[in-house]
């Protein structure tokens, strides 16, 4: 069997997070999961369908009294449907058959309660509670062969421990693909475009630029000196943390471009370690005018444009 | 979405593709606008288009120059959820000795002769050229769309 | 000849449109350093605002021009390089090739610098 296929259309949250059926079988091995448990299992399977649903009444009795939790399910609908889910859930965990349809059930669960936002802690405090109560089930069940009930325990455990891979997997999934949509928000964020004066632009530049915003914070700027026939553009890049060679050169033949509109770009808020990081690098910024800050880029850029600021009255006004 | 039917002089068109006969400057400046039409099409940027014709403008000029008669050809492609749009740039001329310096980069220099082909190469995401003495030149460079 | 040039007081002004062929920029260049002896212009803008492409022939050329009618007492300055147009030059290296001749946004920018360079050489001479 091709084992590490990414699973197909019928098994979406195994193809979204990437869980392929070789990845399974590892997991299964790391926890030593094999056809002995199972068999085990198989064995209790009965008496588990008797305690699966007294158990959970129990726990989620003991889960609403806190009031932080009961925050989680605001009416009493949601309650049942979360209930019944979870009665099927705990007895299927003895019912054998761990195959792709098992997982998948298993990651949409934990999707489940991740959505409505339920803590990890509370989520997997289930799991302590229900392999708690089902012990006591299990030794009274085989008081006469404890044995037996431990072995059937710790094969149970297993399978619980698979699942609750799973359940933290569904919740890292689902914060990292938040993340990942506030990054693409964050990249979305087209740079200001300020014209100060008559003629002169300010471009303040924030956070990471990699290719694609680079690519647009040139496309701005060059069409921000031809809409408002800027002829000095200040691009500030104090806010940011990274100028790599391609950056750099990036910036180089914005430059350049933006000369042969017309337009001089003077480059203000170097850091003093981006600015040894480019030496180091051989970048060489010298056909780019660039000064310390902002205020001598600002300095630089009326010189250039042939003003000159004089106080009124020579003197400053008494505050 | 098919490219349309041209029926123009020089130009012909088949399925996807289109043709452009290059022997004169005037084909040059025919290319490129068919190139950007044709570009047009996918959904390049604005940048883009104007890279892509100067990339052709580039190619066309050196069939012209170095072989006096050839074709292009502008077709699209596409790769997964990826749009490409190909140019073909092929010659019967004389061919290139040794293409590694013709992909030199002279430019820092300006004012070279050069056959714009590093330039060309820079601009597009890919680019292939086969070339021999005698056997003629041919370009193949795609540019996708972003 | 396809580029049209007209005389504005001792500058030319040639608008370059984007269907001109390189035998019509090779005619350009030289009708610009003809006139240029003829009217003793001063200087000669190049409007290339309708081009959406610039190649490597086309920057040669205005080079050539610039620095041919340079030879003659005129200054060149070069009008309306797009934006897009601006940056495909520069990935291509071309900029490189025009340094040296002034490029401007529009046609007051260039009037302007002219009319600066003039008043400098009037003073001087």
């Amino acid at each position: 069997m091709n084992g590490d296929r990414k699973p197909g259309a019928e098994w979406p949250l195994m193809q979204e997070m990437g869980i392929t059926e070789r990845e399974i079988a590892k997991r299964q091995a790391f926890l030593e999961f094999g056809d002995e448990d199972m068999r085990k299992l198989a064995g209790v399977d009965e008496l588990a369908q008797t305690y699966a649903d007294p158990i959970i009444e129990a726990f989620y009795q003991h889960l609403l009294s806190f009031e932080e939790a009961r925050a989680f399910f605001p009416n009493a609908e949601l309650v049942e449907r979360v209930k019944r889910a979870q009665k099927a859930y705990f007895r299927r965990l003895t019912q054998g058959q761990y195959d792709q349809a098992y997982i998948e059930d298993r990651l949409k669960i934990g999707a489940v309660h991740e959505r409505i936002g339920l803590p990890v802690n509370l989520y997997l405090g289930m799991y302590t509670f229900y392999l708690r109560a089902v012990a006591a089930h299990f030794f009274k069940a085989y008081k006469d062969a404890p044995e037996r009930a431990l072995e059937a325990y710790l094969s149970l455990m297993k399978v619980v421990f698979l699942d609750i891979g799973l359940a933290i997997d569904t919740y890292i999934y689902h914060r990292e693909q938040l993340i990942r949509q506030q990054q693409e928000a964050m990249r979305e964020l087209p740079t200001p475009v300020l014209q100060v004066r008559d003629r002169l632009l300010i471009l303040p530049i924030v956070g990471a630029l990699e290719s694609h915003r680079a690519r647009q914070l040139t496309e701005q700027l060059l069409n921000s000196i031809s809409t408002t026939r800027a002829k000095v553009a200040i691009l500030d890049i104090t806010g940011v943390p990274i100028v790599d060679s391609k950056v750099a050169n990036h910036l180089l033949q914005t430059v350049s471009a933006a000369r042969l509109m017309g337009a001089t770009v003077i480059l203000t808020g170097l850091s003093p370690s981006i600015a040894q990081a480019l030496v180091a690098l051989g970048v060489d910024l010298s056909p780019v005018k660039t000064t310390v800050d902002l205020q001598s880029g600002l300095e630089e850029a009326e010189r250039l444009l042939g003003y000159r600021l004089s106080p009124v009255g020579g003197e400053t006004a008494p505050m | 979405m098919p490219f349309s039917i041209i029926e123009a002089k020089g130009l012909t068109a088949v399925a996807d593709e289109v043709c452009v006969r290059i022997q004169s400057d005037s084909d040059i400046v025919l290319a490129r606008q068919q190139a950007r039409n044709l570009a047009k099409e996918l959904g390049f940027s604005a940048s883009d288009l104007v890279v892509i014709a100067t990339a052709l403008s580039e190619l066309a000029r050196n069939i012209v120059q170095y072989a006096r008669c050839g074709e292009i050809i502008l077709s699209r492609v596409e790769h997964g959820s990826r749009r490409g749009f190909v140019i073909i740039a092929r010659d019967q001329g004389p061919g290139i000795a040794d293409i590694e310096q013709a992909m030199q980069d002279g430019y820092s220099t300006g004012g070279g002769l050069g056959l714009g082909l590093p330039g060309t190469r820079r601009l597009m995401d890919e680019f292939e050229i086969t070339s021999s003495v005698g056997q003629g030149t041919t370009v193949r460079t795609t540019k996708w769309v972003r | 000849m396809k580029a049209p040039i007209l005389k504005n007081g001792s500058y030319l002004i040639a608008s370059l449109q984007a269907e001109l062929t390189d035998t019509d920029l090779l005619e350009l260049q030289d009708a610009l350093v003809e006139q240029v002896g003829q009217f003793r212009s001063r200087g000669v803008i190049l409007d290339v605002t309708t081009l959406d492409v610039m190649d490597s022939f086309a920057t040669r050329t205005l080079r050539n021009i610039a620095q041919a009618v340079g030879l003659r007492g005129a200054e060149a300055v070069i009008v309306g390089i797009r934006p897009e147009v601006a940056l495909a030059m520069v990935q291509l290296g071309l900029d490189l090739r025009l340094s040296g001749v002034q490029t401007t946004l529009d046609l007051e920018e260039a009037l302007a610098i002219l009319d600066h360079r003039s008043q400098g050489a009037d003073r001087r001479g």
